[in-house]
């Protein structure tokens, strides 16, 4: 067998694996999603200040929400200026912190997924909680200021 | 739940020539949730929530279309039900975004809009008062020709000379020459 033949049969037998395994699809479409995220951050410069993605908030409202500069902060965690990235966005490291921990554990997870196939189930539960539990511990401050804006109109109106 | 893993018992290799499928709707199902999931991590932050209505419906189409196919072959649900549930609660989430953004917007213009107007219109009756009584010259050059006007008073002052001038220029037609 030629060693071109024996790689396309390689990427044939990926591709059947991911077609057969939803789980590890999902966790290289969010690998891929990610990965996207960050090319973002890292090709934007915090210094030229180019980012195409505006505050619809700020253009609705008029006043920063507490979101803004989170771009910003991602760029310059990057670019290894991590007090920098505080000042642009306090949650900013926060939040990254729970990107960079999601696709560290979509690659972990695929791996334990493809070792121990019989713990498939398992596997997927613990990956649920143990994201959803990240995802609360960053995110808990812009939902919790959403739903108090939610509240405070819904008491005014 | 919905055993989605199922495969992971059962042989990995699909036979030689086989084509290996996913049970009816499942694609789709991995789609809904994939976008359901996206749309959910950018529907809580403020910034770009409003726009995760888009995906946030995209995902509900999906996850019904797929549940539609599903039932129909009766195929496993979990992750459509997964997706739809996940890709409405962030539709709601972002809508609610719209609605807060809403009010802030109208609580800005009316608390600040009446002053902002206020402010401005007694900066622009500053301005006027100001140029009342301001000295204004006017000063044309044209190669060797020059022309200045000087008003030193108040307005009715540059007024009258506006008139004189106008009364002056008024039987020269200088674009238009008559022929003789």
């Amino acid at each position: 067998m030629t060693p071109l033949k024996r790689k396309s049969n390689y990427f044939a037998g990926v591709r059947s694996g991911l077609r057969n395994e939803p789980y590890l699809l999902i966790n290289l479409i969010f690998a891929g999603v990610i990965l996207l995220v960050f090319a973002y951050s890292g090709f934007f410069s915090p210094v030229k200040d180019n980012y195409p993605v505006v505050c619809i908030h700020e253009k609705l409202t008029g006043e920063p929400c507490i979101s803004c500069g989170l771009s910003h902060s991602f760029s310059l965690i990057l670019r290894g200026n991590i007090s920098g990235a505080y000042e642009w966005n306090a949650y900013g490291p926060r939040v990254f912190i729970f990107f960079a921990g999601q696709l560290l554990m979509r690659i972990v997870f695929s791996v334990f997924y493809l070792k121990y196939p019989g713990s498939g189930k398992h596997l997927i539960v613990y990956d649920i909680i143990i994201s959803a539990m990240f995802f609360l511990v960053a995110f808990l401050p812009f939902m919790e200021r959403i739903f108090t804006q939610l509240i405070d109109v819904g008491l005014k109106s | 739940m919905e055993d989605f893993t199922a495969s992971t018992s059962q042989p990995r290799e699909p036979l030689p020539g086989q084509n290996p499928r996913l049970p009816a709707g499942q694609n789709l199902g991995i789609a809904a949730l994939i976008t359901a999931i996206v749309t959910f991590v950018l529907s809580v932050i403020p910034c770009v929530g409003i726009i995760a209505i888009v995906p946030g419906i995209i995902a509900i189409v999906l996850a019904s279309i797929g549940l539609s196919q599903a039932s129909k072959n009766d195929s496993p649900r979990g992750v459509l039900v997964a997706g739809l549930i996940i890709g409405a609660v962030a539709t709601i989430i972002a809508f609610s975004q719209i609605f807060v953004a809403g009010k802030i917007g109208d609580k800005f213009e009316k608390e600040w809009g009446g002053e902002i107007e206020n402010v401005i219109r007694d900066v622009q009756k500053n301005v006027f008062d100001e140029l009342e009584d301001a000295n204004v010259s006017i000063k044309v050059e044209n190669g060797d020709e020059k022309v200045e006007i000087k008003v030193g008073e108040g307005k009715a002052d540059r007024q009258k000379e506006l008139e004189e001038l106008e009364e002056a220029n008024s039987g020269i037609n200088d674009t238009l020459k008559k022929k003789e």
